[in-house]
C-alpha cells in the first residue's frame, strides 16, 4: 500500500492533468450510465419512470449513507491507506445513537455520542497504524470485527429499538425521499452531504493539511524528508474519516429508525468501490471527492435502473462488479501512460 | 472507460428484454393491467420460492380471467438486510408500481417506506410478518403464527405425556411472526401443560443455519443430559437445531418440533429425528397476497386480516395427500 514508486511522486507534480482524467472521467461515466438506462427504460412499453424527479430523489437518498462514509474513505485512500472497518463502525455508531435515544438522552446528546463513537473508532485505527507500524489493511481487518463485537455488546445482541416518540421528527425526515418542503427538492441529508463534500474537497485541494495527505500517499519517504509528520497526518486522516463514519451512522439510523448491530457488515465494500470507481488509486496519492460521489451514484443508478428494467438482482451485482474492474483497469492504463 | 462501460451496459440492456417477460403472467400491457411488486424477506430460503409460485399462480389466473397482472419479484438476499428492503420499496415507489405486496423484515423499520408508498398513492398488502402500524395497509395475509406455536406446544405435550424438560430456541428480535409463535408456544405450556419445565427460552438463533446450529450446540452442551423436548421456530432455526442434535447424538432420542418444511427436514422426519413440523401455506400466502391486492385495486372491499391456515405434520401423517402438499409446496423456478 505504501510502496514508493517514482511515478506516483511524479504525479503529485502533474496534478493538473490528473484532475481532468480522474474527475471528468467518472462524471462522464455517470452520465453514460444514466443515459443508457433512460433509453432502455423508455423502450419498455410502460417505461418512462426512470429519469424522473421522484426517482432522482430516491437514488440520492439511497446513496447518501455510502456517500458520506466515502468522503472519509477518499481521504484515507489518498493518504495510501484503506479502512475495512468503515462498515461495522457505521453500525457501531448507529447502534450507539439508538441506545442513547432509547435511554432517553436528548437527540443532541445522542447524535453527539454517535459522532464521537465514529470519530473514536477512526482515531483508534490511526493510532494502531502509526504506533504499531502495521499496514492499514491488517489493522482495520482486525478492528472490523472488534467494532462488530462492540456494537453487539451495546445492542445486547439484538436490535436497539427507541420508541417512535424518542426519535425526533427531523431525524426521520433527514433521508426521506419525498421532502416535506417542496422548495428543498432533495432530502436535507442529501444537501448536508453536498455541503460536506464541498468542504472536504476544498480542504484536500487548498489546505496545507490536504497537501500533506496527498504527499503522504504519493511517497511517504519523501513526505517525511520534507518534514511532514507522517504518523500525525495519518491519525488525523483516520479521525476525520471516523467523524464521517459517525455521520453515516446517523444517516443509516435515520432510515432504519432502529439500531441494528450487524447492519454494517459488508458496507465497507461499496464505500471503497465508490472511491475506486471515482478514480481513487489504492496505491495512494490520487482520488477526488467529486469522483467518489460520482462512483457512489453510479452504483445506485445501476441498482435503480435494474429495478426499472426488471433485471434480477444477480445481473445487477454482476454489472457493478464489472464496472469496478473496468474502472481499475483504466486506472492502470493511466498510471502506465504517466510513467512512460 | 466509457467504451468498456457502454459495452457492458448494452449487453445488460440486450439481456433485459429476455428477462423482463420471465415473470409476467402474460404479455401484460401497462394500461389495462396491473404491475404488482412482491417483496419477500429474503430470496435464499425455499419458503419464499413457494410464495413466488403462489404469486405467479394468481397472476396467471387473473390474466387468464381478463385482468392482466404482472408480478415483479425482488427481495434482499439475506433476511436481516433491512436497509436493502427499504431501498427496494423506495425503488418501486419511485417507479410508480401499481401495488406492493410486502413481507416486512422489521415490524417498525419498514413503516416509513410503506407510508411513503401510501403518500404516493400506492397501496400495500402485508404478508407473512406484521407491521406495527396497521392503519397504512390494505390487508394482512398471514399464518396465524400464535396458533402455530399453540399447535407445537400441544404436540410436544402429547408426545411427552405432559411432563419433561424443554427448550425453545427463538429466531431473531423484531421478527413479528416468529415472536408470536414463541408466545403461543410459551402461553400454551403455561396454561395447559403445567408439568412441562422450560429449561431455556431466552436464546436467539440468528438468521443463518450456522448461527442457529452454534446456539443449539451451546444449549445442548448445557442441558443435554436432562433434555426431553425442543422447539425451533422457523426453517433456518429448525435445520440448525437438527444439525446440533445429530452432532450431540440426541436426534431421535428427544422430541423435536420444528417449523416450516424443507427436503432435509422431511427426510429427518422419515428417520424419526423430527417428531413434528408446523406447516404454513406459503403458496396460499403469495396467491392471496396478489389476489387481495388486485381486488383492492379494482375497488372491491377486502378483509383487513386474511388467515392462510396452519397444520401439524408428524411421522404418522406425513404421507396424507393434504399434508404432503404442504410439505412439498410448489416452487417458482
Amino acid at each position: 500500500m505504501n510502496e514508493v514508486s517514482p511515478d506516483s511522486s511524479f504525479q503529485l507534480v502533474r496534478r493538473g492533468g490528473g484532475f481532468v482524467r480522474s474527475v471528468v472521467g467518472p462524471f462522464a461515466a455517470l452520465l453514460l450510465v444514466v443515459g443508457i438506462f433512460t433509453i432502455a427504460d423508455n423502450m419498455q412499453e410502460d417505461g418512462g419512470r426512470f429519469l424522473t424527479l421522484r426517482n432522482a430523489q430516491n437514488v440520492l437518498v439511497q446513496s447518501a449513507t455510502v456517500g458520506v462514509a466515502a468522503l472519509g474513505m477518499t481521504m484515507i485512500i489518498i493518504s495510501g491507506g484503506i479502512d475495512l472497518s468503515a462498515g461495522t463502525a457505521i453500525a457501531l455508531s448507529a447502534t450507539a445513537l439508538a441506545w442513547f435515544l432509547r435511554e432517553d438522552f436528548s437527540p443532541a446528546v445522542s447524535v453527539a455520542a454517535g459522532l464521537a463513537v465514529g470519530c473514536l473508532a477512526g482515531c483508534v485505527n490511526g493510532l494502531l497504524i502509526s504506533l504499531l507500524r502495521i499496514v492499514p489493511f491488517i489493522v482495520t481487518l482486525g478492528t472490523m470485527t472488534i467494532y462488530l463485537g462492540l456494537a453487539k455488546i451495546i445492542g445486547d445482541n439484538t436490535i436497539v429499538r427507541p420508541l417512535p416518540d424518542q426519535v425526533p421528527e427531523w431525524m426521520q425526515e433527514l433521508l426521506r425521499p419525498r421532502v416535506e418542503q417542496a422548495w428543498m427538492v432533495f432530502a436535507p441529508g442529501v444537501w448536508l452531504l453536498v455541503a460536506l463534500a464541498l468542504v472536504t474537497a476544498a480542504v484536500l485541494r487548498y489546505s496545507v493539511f490536504g497537501r500533506h495527505v496527498f504527499a503522504v500517499g504519493s511517497n511517504e519517504a519523501t513526505a517525511r524528508l520534507c518534514g511532514i509528520n507522517v504518523p500525525l497526518t495519518r491519525i488525523a486522516v483516520f479521525s476525520i474519516s471516523g467523524l464521517f463514519v459517525g455521520l453515516a451512522g446517523l444517516y443509516q439510523f435515520s432510515r432504519l429508525t432502529v439500531g441494528d448491530p450487524v447492519s454494517g457488515t459488508g458496507k465497507e465494500l461499496p464505500i471503497i468501490a465508490a472511491v475506486v470507481i471515482g478514480g481513487g488509486s489504492l496505491n495512494g496519492g490520487r482520488g477526488s471527492i467529486l469522483g467518489t460521489l460520482t462512483g457512489a451514484l453510479i452504483m445506485q443508478v445501476i441498482s435503480s435502473g435494474c429495478t426499472s428494467l426488471r433485471l434480477p438482482n444477480p445481473i445487477q451485482e454482476i454489472i457493478i462488479g464489472g464496472i469496478i474492474i473496468a474502472a481499475v483497469t483504466v486506472d492502470q492504463f493511466r498510471q502506465r501512460r504517466l510513467a512512460a | 472507460m466509457q467504451r468498456l462501460l457502454a459495452a457492458l451496459l448494452l449487453l445488460a440492456v440486450a439481456g433485459c428484454n429476455a428477462a423482463s417477460s420471465g415473470d409476467s403472467g402474460a404479455e401484460a400491457d401497462g394500461k389495462d393491467g396491473y404491475r404488482i411488486a412482491v417483496i419477500p424477506k429474503g430470496t435464499t430460503h425455499v419458503f419464499w420460492k413457494s410464495v413466488h409460485a403462489g404469486a405467479q399462480k394468481a397472476a396467471k389466473e387473473l390474466t387468464a380471467a381478463g385482468t392482466p397482472v404482472e408480478i415483479q419479484w425482488r427481495g434482499p438476499l439475506l433476511e436481516n438486510n433491512r436497509e436493502k428492503q427499504i431501498d427496494i420499496v423506495g425503488d418501486f415507489v419511485a417507479q410508480g408500481i401499481d401495488g406492493i405486496v410486502l413481507a416486512p423484515l422489521d415490524s417498525t423499520a419498514l413503516i416509513p417506506s410503506v407510508r411513503d408508498a401510501q403518500d404516493a398513492g400506492i397501496p400495500t398488502v402485508i404478508f407473512d410478518s406484521g407491521l406495527a402500524d396497521e392503519s397504512i395497509i390494505v390487508s394482512y395475509v398471514a399464518t396465524d403464527n400464535y396458533h402455530g406455536g399453540v399447535l407445537a406446544a400441544q404436540e410436544l405435550g402429547k408426545r411427552l405425556n405432559g411432563e419433561g424438560n424443554v427448550i425453545l430456541l427463538r429466531y431473531n428480535v423484531g421478527s413479528e411472526s416468529t415472536e408470536q409463535r414463541e408466545e403461543g408456544f410459551l402461553d400454551t405450556l403455561e396454561k395447559e401443560l403445567p408439568n412441562i419445565n422450560i429449561l431455556s427460552s431466552d436464546q436467539y438463533s440468528g438468521t443463518t443455519i450456522a448461527s442457529a446450529q452454534e446456539k443449539a450446540l451451546q444449549l445442548c452442551n448445557r442441558f443435554g443430559d436432562r433434555l426431553d423436548g425442543f422447539f425451533a421456530v422457523c426453517e433456518a432455526d429448525t435445520i440448525g437445531v437438527l444439525a446440533a442434535l445429530d452432532n450431540e447424538g440426541l436426534a431421535g432420542k428427544i422430541t423435536f418440533i420444528g417449523f416450516d418444511p424443507s427436503p432435509l427436514l422431511i427426510d429427518a422426519m422419515r428417520d424419526k429425528k423430527i417428531q413434528g413440523l408446523v406447516l404454513q401455506d406459503p403458496v396460499a400466502m403469495g396467491y392471496l397476497g396478489v389476489k387481495t391486492m388486485v381486488e383492492h385495486l379494482q375497488g372491491k372491499e377486502v378483509p383487513k386480516r386474511i388467515p392462510t391456515g396452519e397444520s401439524m405434520a408428524t411421522p404418522e401423517n406425513m404421507d396424507d395427500p393434504e399434508i404432503d402438499k404442504l410439505l412439498n409446496p410448489e416452487k417458482a423456478d
